[in-house]
C-alpha cells in the first residue's frame, strides 16, 4: 500500500480515523502525506496541533503561478506526517468537486507522489460527483479504505462509495481493503455492519471502539497516538498500520441496489434504528472554521526541506504571460490546445465537449481557410477539413458523467484508422470531472491516444492551451538523438489561424532551398507523425518569430530534444533579411548564395527607397502597436529620413518587450496608455500615423495606415507600406464615405 | 461559379493533390453547428438595446462577438482600444465576465458583480441579459439574486441553463421566451382599433442565418404590401418596445417553424394570439403566393398587391430561364444537392423540383432534433421518387449545383469536385453583402433563379 483513500460519510470520523492512521503509518517508518479532501479542511488540525493550514484552493486563486512554493501550503505535523489541506468554497456555491481536481493537479506539478512513500487521501463523505472521485481513480489511490458505522445512512454511503470504485475498476478490479467500523453505539450496530459486509464481500479491516479518548486527545489538538493515553487504541492503530503497510489483500467493489442494501441493513424492514445521542462522543467532532487567506501568514517549515527540490518553477512548467502573470484569461486553453493539435494531419482530435465549445474551436480554426479559399482560391486542407470530432456531451453527461461517451467516441475514431487521436477537454468535462486519463488505455503502437487536460479554461488561456498541446504532442512523437540529415532544418513557433501563414513559409522556404537546405517537419503547423518523428534529425530549428510562445518553445526544443536554435525569426523588411540569409547561409556553408540572393534585392530595394524618399523625407511617423518587433518598418523609415515621433508599445498577452537592432534612440513607450493616443496625436502631429485597427482618431492625420499583427517576410516588406503612403500623401485622399459616418450614428446609436 | 455572389475562379490545392482525410464533406465536422447555447445568445443579440453578458470565460465571447457584430452592425469603429479589455477584451459585442478556475471553485458572484455595477451605468443598454456558459451553468451561481442585488431598477433576464448539444434552434426559442418573459406586458397594451392597419409579428427569423438581414427586409415588406403592420420581429432586430408589445398582434407569423413554432404557441398561450405557420419558409413564388394569401386572410389585410408583383416577377423570372431553356434545355434536369434543416431542406426542393424542375441527388438535414417538415419532405421525396436523395453522401453522386454552407462549399472544392456552390447557411466563405440578399419571398426567388441560371453549366 502507498496511496491509501479513506472515504466514509461526512462525520463519521474518517478524518480522526486517517489522522491516527497518519501516525501509525509514520510510525512504523513510512514517509507519510495526508492530504485533506475536504471543504472544511480540518482532516490534518490534529497533526498539527490544532493549527490550520493556508488551504490549496485559497492558495491557487490568491497567488501567481510563478509564486508558488510548496511550503506555503505544506506543513510537517506529529511523527514527520506532511499535511496539505484541499479547502474548498463555502456550502451552496461554486463547485467542491472541482476544487479536488484543482489540488491534486497542483500536487501533481509538484510531484509530491516522489517525495512521499505513503499518501493517504481523507475525502469528504459520499462519492458525490466526479470530482470527489478523483482520489480513487486508480492513479491516485491503489488502497481504500471505507469507514462506517451501523447507521443506515453511513452504510448508504458506503454502498455509494462502492458504487464509484466499481465504475472505475469494474467487476475485476481489486482496490478495497475493507470497511472501518467506527462504533457510534447504534443498537445492534455490529451486526448490521457485518450483515452490510458480508453482502458486499468485505472484510470488516477494523472495529474503532466507541471511545471518550478521542475527545480527550482532540481537546488537547493531538491524535490519540501522539496523546498516548490510551494503549488500546494505540494498538489499533499500530496494527491497522501494519497490516496496511504488508500489503493487506484487497477486494473488488460489488455495491447492493438500494432495495438489497435496505433488506440486508434493516434485516427485513426492521424499522431505522436510533441512535443513542447521536455524535456525542464519537471520534469526528472538530469545528468549523475559514481558511486564513493570507499565505504569508502561514509558517513555511516544510519550504526549507521541500522548497528547492520539488518546485513548480521547475524548467518543466511552460506557462503563457498570461498565466504567469495572473491577468484575465484571453480565450481558452482548450481552443488554443485544438488550434495546435489540428496541424497533426493524420491525427484526430476529439474535443469532450458540448456542441458549442468544439463549434467555437471549429469556427476560429476553419475561417481563415475559408477566407483564403474565398480570397484567392487557395485550398488549404488542414484549415478547411480538419480532423476534428466531438463527444457532444449532453445533460446525460454533465449529471452522470461523460467518460463513457467519451471512451466510446474514442473507440469509434479509431475504427478509422488515424494516426494518432488526441483528447481535448472543455470546463464542463473539468467541472464535472470526467477521467480523461482513461483514454491513455485505449493506446496501441498504431495509434497513440493523447488526452490533453486543458478542462476548457481552467487550465489556462489560449496560449497555455497551445504550449501544453505542444509539450505532449512534442513529447508523444518526437524521437529522441536521431542521426543528423545534412542541410536539414525545422520550422516552429508559425502562428496558426493568421492567413500570411503558409505565403510566408513559402518565401522562407524559398530562400531555404536556392541554398540547398530542406525543410524536415513543422513544428507544429500541417505535420504528420512522421515528419514529427524526425524531428531531431534536423541540424537546426528556425523560429518563425521570436516572441514569448517562441522562446519557451525553442526551450523545450533545446533542453529535451538537444537541438540547435537559430536565434532569429523569420525575416521581415530588408535589414532583417539580409542579417538572416548570412547567418543561415554562414550555418550551413552557403554564404555565397546568400550574398547572391542579397545583392539581387538590393539594388531593388535601393532604387525603391530612393524613389519614395523625395515624398517621405522629413514626414513624421508615429506607430502605436501590439508588435514587439518593428525594426523592419522603422528601418525603412529611417533610410527614407522619416522622423519617428512615437513609437508607442501597448501590452500584449502574445509577447513581451521591446526589441531592437537600431541604434538610432527612438521615442519608445512601452505600457502605452490607449487613453495617451489622442493628446499625443495633436502634440506630435504625424503626418503618418501607424496602428493595428484603424480608428476615428486617424481621421486627423494626413495617412493614418494599419500595420499587420504578423507582417509578411522577406525584402519588401516595409516598402509596400511606404508606397502607399508617399501615394495618400500625395493625394491627400481620406475617402469622403467618411462623412457619412454622422448618418450612421443618427440612424443606429 | 462556385460560391454566391463572386466571380469565377479557378481552385487548386495548395499541395496540388488535394486530400483524402476529410471524414465527411457534408457540413460542419462531426455533426459540430452552433448549439443552444449560441441560439440563446443570437435570439438576445438580435434585439436592439440588449446587450448579453457572458457569465463564464472569455473563450465562449469571440466567435458570438464576432458574428453578432457581423450580422447587425451597431457601430462602426473596429478599434479594440476603444472597448474596455475588461469584459469586451477589445470586441464590441457579448462582453463576458472571464470566469477562470477560481471562479470556478469558489463561484462567479464577485465578478458577476462587478460587471453588473458597471452595465448598470451604462445608458445605451436598455436590457442586460446574463447567460451562463455551459462550464458556468454547473456550478449553480443564482444569477437571479445576483442580478437584483445589483442592478436594480435596471432591466435584465437571465439563462441559467444554456443546454449541452441541443440545436441552435431550441436555443433559439429559449431566448426568444425569455425576451416575452422579461418584456413582454401581461395583456396586450394597444389592442388594434377600427381603421388601424392590422399588426402581425414575424417569429422564427434568426440572426445566425446567411441572409439575416435581407429576409427580415423582404419578410417586412411583403407583409406592408399586404397592408400588415409588423410589429414584433422576436429575436430578429425588434427593439426592446416591440417586444414589450408583441401580445398587441392579431396574428404571428412563424417563417422558419424550429425556430418560431414554440414562442408561437406560447405567445397564443399569453396573448391569445393566433399564429400562421408556413410551409417551410417562404421559398419560390407559389410558396410565396400561397402563404401570404393565407395570412393576409387570417389578419384581415389584402394580398392583391403581393400577388401582382409576384406576376411581374414572375415574367421576368420566366424571360430569362425560357431564354436559356430555348438554347439548351436547362434548366430541367439539373442534379442539385442541399444542406439544411427539414424545414428549408423541404421549401428549396419543393421550389427548385417544381418550379425549374431540377432534381435532387443528394440532402443533407442538419438541427436533426428539430424535424418539423421531416414527414413532408419524405413525403414530397417520395413524390418525385428520390427517397434515397435524404443523408446521401454527395461525393457517391454529381451534383451541379449545391446549396450549402460556406464549409461544405469548400469542402467539396478541396475534393476536386465541378459544381456551383450557393451559400444557403452560415458559416460563410467570406462574401460581404452591401446589397442584402435574400432567398424569401419574392425578391428571394428572382435571387435563387439568377444564382441557379449563372450556375449552370452549358
Amino acid at each position: 500500500m502507498n496511496r491509501l483513500a479513506v472515504y466514509g460519510k461526512g462525520g463519521i470520523g474518517k478524518s480522526t480515523i486517517s489522522a491516527n492512521l497518519s501516525a501509525a503509518l509514520s510510525e512504523a517508518g513510512r514517509h507519510v502525506l495526508q492530504v485533506g479532501c475536504d471543504p472544511k479542511h480540518d482532516s490534518t488540525k490534529l497533526l498539527l496541533k490544532g493549527k490550520r493550514l493556508t488551504c490549496v484552493l485559497d492558495y491557487l486563486r490568491d497567488t501567481l503561478p510563478g509564486d508558488y512554493r510548496l511550503g506555503d501550503v505544506l506543513e510537517e505535523g506529529f511523527a514527520g506526517v506532511g499535511c496539505v489541506e484541499a479547502g474548498g468554497p463555502k456550502p451552496g456555491v461554486g463547485c467542491a468537486g472541482r476544487g479536488i481536481i484543482s489540488t491534486f493537479e497542483m500536487l501533481e506539478q509538484f510531484r509530491l507522489s516522489d517525495a512521499y512513500d505513503t499518501i493517504l487521501y481523507d475525502v469528504l463523505g459520499d462519492v458525490v460527483c466526479g470530482g470527489f472521485a478523483v482520489p480513487i481513480r486508480r492513479e491516485y489511490a491503489d488502497t481504500i479504505l471505507i469507514v462506517t458505522s451501523g447507521e443506515f445512512m453511513a452504510l448508504y454511503a458506503a454502498n455509494n462509495i462502492l458504487r464509484g470504485v466499481r465504475t472505475y475498476d469494474g467487476a475485476e478490479g481489486k482496490r478495497i481493503a475493507g470497511l472501518v467500523c467506527n462504533c457510534r453505539n447504534v443498537t445492534d450496530e455490529i451486526e448490521r455492519v457485518e450483515r452490510f459486509a458480508a453482502a458486499v464481500g468485505l472484510p470488516i479491516f477494523a472495529t474503532v471502539p466507541r471511545s471518550n479518548s478521542f475527545a480527550e486527545a482532540e481537546g488537547a489538538n493531538m491524535t490519540v497516538m501522539e496523546h498516548g493515553q490510551d494503549g488500546e487504541l494505540i494498538e489499533l492503530f499500530r496494527d491497522m498500520a501494519k497490516r496496511l503497510a504488508e500489503g493487506a489483500p484487497l477486494h473488488p467493489a460489488n455495491p447492493l441496489s438500494d432495495e438489497e442494501l435496505e433488506s440486508v441493513v434493516l434485516d427485513s424492514a426492521a424499522p431505522h434504528a436510533g441512535t443513542d445521542g447521536a455524535s456525542c462522543g464519537s471520534v469526528e467532532l472538530q469545528s468549523e472554521g475559514t481558511c486564513d487567506p493570507d499565505p504569508t501568514s502561514q509558517e513555511t517549515t516544510a519550504e526549507a526541506e521541500f522548497g528547492d527540490s520539488i518546485d513548480l518553477t521547475d524548467p518543466n512548467r511552460y506557462l503563457s504571460k498570461t498565466v504567469a502573470r495572473g491577468d484575465p484569461l484571453h480565450g481558452c486553453a482548450f481552443n488554443g490546445a485544438i488550434a495546435t493539435a489540428l496541424h497533426l494531419t493524420d491525427a484526430v482530435v476529439l474535443a469532450h465537449a458540448p456542441t458549442s465549445c468544439a463549434n467555437l474551436s471549429l469556427q476560429a480554426f476553419t475561417s481563415s481557410g475559408r477566407r483564403r479559399l474565398f480570397e484567392r482560391g487557395a485550398l488549404l486542407p488542414a484549415s478547411l477539413a480538419p480532423n476534428f470530432a466531438c463527444t457532444h456531451m449532453d445533460e446525460h453527461d454533465m449529471v452522470f458523467g461523460g467518460t463513457g461517451t467519451l471512451i466510446d467516441a474514442v473507440r469509434a475514431q479509431q475504427q478509422k484508422g488515424p494516426r494518432a487521436i488526441i483528447v481535448v477537454s472543455s470546463c464542463p468535462a473539468g467541472i464535472i470531472g470526467d477521467d480523461v486519463d482513461r483514454v491513455l488505455d485505449l493506446s496501441t503502437p498504431e495509434c497513440p491516444v493523447l488526452a490533453l487536460k486543458t478542462d476548457g479554461n481552467m487550465t489556462g488561456d489560449y496560449l497555455q492551451g497551445q504550449l501544453s498541446a505542444s509539450l505532449a504532442i512534442a513529447r508523444a512523437f518526437i524521437k529522441h538523438d536521431l542521426p543528423k540529415q545534412e542541410k536539414t532544418v525545422n520550422i516552429f513557433a508559425e502562428k496558426m489561424v493568421v492567413t500570411n501563414t503558409q505565403a510566408n513559409f513559402d518565401t522562407v522556404a524559398g530562400f531555404l532551398e536556392r541554398m540547398g537546405v530542406r525543410v524536415v517537419s513543422r513544428f507544429l503547423y500541417q505535420a504528420t507523425t512522421e515528419q514529427l518523428a524526425n524531428f531531431t534529425s534536423a541540424q537546426l530549428c528556425l523560429p518563425a518569430y521570436t516572441d514569448y510562445t517562441a522562446s519557451l518553445l525553442g526551450q523545450l526544443f533545446s533542453e529535451e530534444f538537444g537541438m540547435e536554435l537559430f536565434d532569429r525569426g523569420f525575416p521581415i523588411g530588408y535589414d532583417e533579411t539580409v542579417e538572416w540569409l548570412r547567418a543561415v547561409g554562414a550555418a550551413f556553408g552557403e554564404s555565397e548564395t546568400a550574398e547572391r540572393i542579397i545583392s539581387e534585392q538590393e539594388q531593388t530595394y535601393r532604387a525603391q527607397i530612393d524613389a519614395l524618399r523625395p515624398s517621405l523625407a522629413g514626414k513624421k511617423l508615429m506607430v502605436v502597436s501590439y508588435n514587439c518587433e518593428l525594426d523592419w518598418i522603422l528601418r525603412t523609415a529611417l533610410d527614407l529620413d522619416m522622423e519617428i515621433v512615437r513609437v508607442g508599445l501597448l501590452d500584449y498577452s502574445q509577447d513581451v518587450g521591446f526589441r531592437t537592432r537600431i541604434e538610432a534612440d527612438l521615442p519608445v513607450v512601452e505600457n502605452y496608455a490607449r487613453e495617451a493616443r489622442g493628446d499625443e496625436i495633436a502634440a506630435l502631429a504625424p503626418d503618418v500615423l501607424l496602428t493595428n485597427y484603424a480608428s476615428p482618431l486617424g481621421d486627423s492625420v494626413p495617412v493614418a495606415d494599419t500595420i499587420p499583427m504578423c507582417p509578411d517576410v522577406g525584402f519588401g516588406s516595409a516598402i509596400t507600406l511606404a508606397r502607399r503612403w508617399a501615394q495618400l500623401l500625395k493625394t491627400n485622399a481620406k475617402g469622403s464615405w467618411k462623412d457619412d459616418g454622422i448618418l450612421f450614428e443618427q440612424s443606429f446609436l | 461559379m462556385t460560391e454566391s455572389f463572386s466571380s469565377n475562379r479557378s481552385y487548386k490545392s495548395q499541395d496540388g493533390n488535394g486530400t483524402g482525410s476529410m471524414p465527411h464533406p457534408w457540413g460542419e465536422m462531426d455533426g459540430i453547428y452552433p448549439d443552444s447555447f449560441s441560439g440563446i445568445v443570437f435570439a438576445l443579440e438580435g434585439t436592439e438595446g440588449a446587450t448579453v453578458l457572458l457569465n463564464g470565460p472569455t473563450g465562449c465571447k469571440y466567435y458570438h462577438s464576432s458574428l453578432s457584430d457581423s450580422q447587425t452592425f451597431r457601430m462602426f469603429d473596429f478599434d479594440p482600444l476603444s472597448f474596455p479589455m475588461k469584459w469586451y477584451f477589445g470586441q464590441p459585442r457579448v462582453p463576458s465576465t472571464y470566469l477562470d478556475n477560481a471562479d470556478y471553485v469558489y463561484g462567479g458572484e464577485a465578478k458577476l458583480a462587478e460587471a453588473l455595477d458597471f452595465f448598470k451605468a451604462q445608458d445605451s443598454i436598455g436590457l442586460i441579459c446574463i447567460v451562463n456558459t455551459p462550464g458556468a451553468a454547473l456550478i449553480g451561481d443564482d444569477l437571479d439574486r445576483i442580478a437584483s442585488a445589483h442592478l436594480g431598477d435596471k432591466p435584465f433576464l437571465t439563462v441559467e441553463t444554456p443546454g449541452y448539444s441541443t440545436d441552435i434552434c431550441h436555443g433559439f426559442e429559449i431566448g426568444a421566451r425569455a425576451l416575452v418573459d422579461a418584456l413582454g406586458a401581461d395583456a396586450p397594451l394597444q389592442p388594434e382599433k377600427a381603421g388601424d392597419r392590422p399588426r402581425v409579428n414575424l417569429l422564427g427569423l434568426p440572426l445566425y442565418s446567411r441572409n439575416y438581414t435581407g429576409d427580415v427586409a423582404e419578410m417586412r415588406r411583403l407583409c406592408e404590401l399586404c397592408g400588415l403592420e409588423v410589429g414584433c420581429v422576436l429575436g430578429g432586430g425588434s427593439g426592446l418596445d416591440d417586444v414589450a408589445h408583441i401580445g398587441d398582434a392579431c396574428l404571428n407569423i412563424v417563417v422558419h417553424p424550429e425556430y418560431g413554432m414554440e414562442s408561437a404557441a406560447y405567445l397564443h398561450e399569453r396573448y391569445g394570439t393566433a399564429y400562421y405557420v408556413c410551409d417551410g419558409a417562404p421559398v419560390g413564388f407559389a410558396a410565396t403566393e400561397r402563404a401570404f394569401t393565407d395570412i393576409a386572410r387570417h389578419a384581415g389585410g389584402d394580398a392583391a398587391p403581393l400577388l401582382d408583383q409576384s406576376k411581374k416577377a414572375r415574367m421576368r423570372s420566366f424571360s430569362y430561364i425560357s431564354r436559356l431553356n430555348s438554347l439548351t434545355g436547362l434548366p430541367k434536369g439539373v442534379p442539385f444537392a442541399a444542406e439544411g434543416s427539414f424545414s428549408e431542406l423541404y421549401a428549396i426542393t419543393s421550389f427548385l423540383t417544381d418550379y425549374l424542375a431540377l432534381v435532387p441527388v443528394a440532402l443533407w438535414p442538419v438541427y436533426e432534433q428539430s424535424d418539423c417538415c421531416a414527414a413532408k419532405l419524405n413525403e414530397l421525396l417520395e413524390q418525385l421518387g428520390a427517397r434515397e436523395a435524404l443523408g446521401r453522401d454527395p461525393l457517391s453522386c454529381e451534383p451541379e449545383l449545391v446549396f450549402a454552407s460556406g464549409s461544405t462549399i469548400a469542402r467539396l472544392q478541396l475534393e476536386g469536385r465541378e459544381f456551383a456552390g450557393i451559400e444557403t447557411m452560415l458559416p460563410t466563405l467570406g462574401y460581404l453583402d452591401v446589397v442584402p440578399k435574400t432567398f424569401l419571398g419574392i425578391n428571394g426567388t428572382l435571387q435563387l433563379v439568377e444564382m441557379v441560371l449563372n450556375g449552370l453549366k452549358f
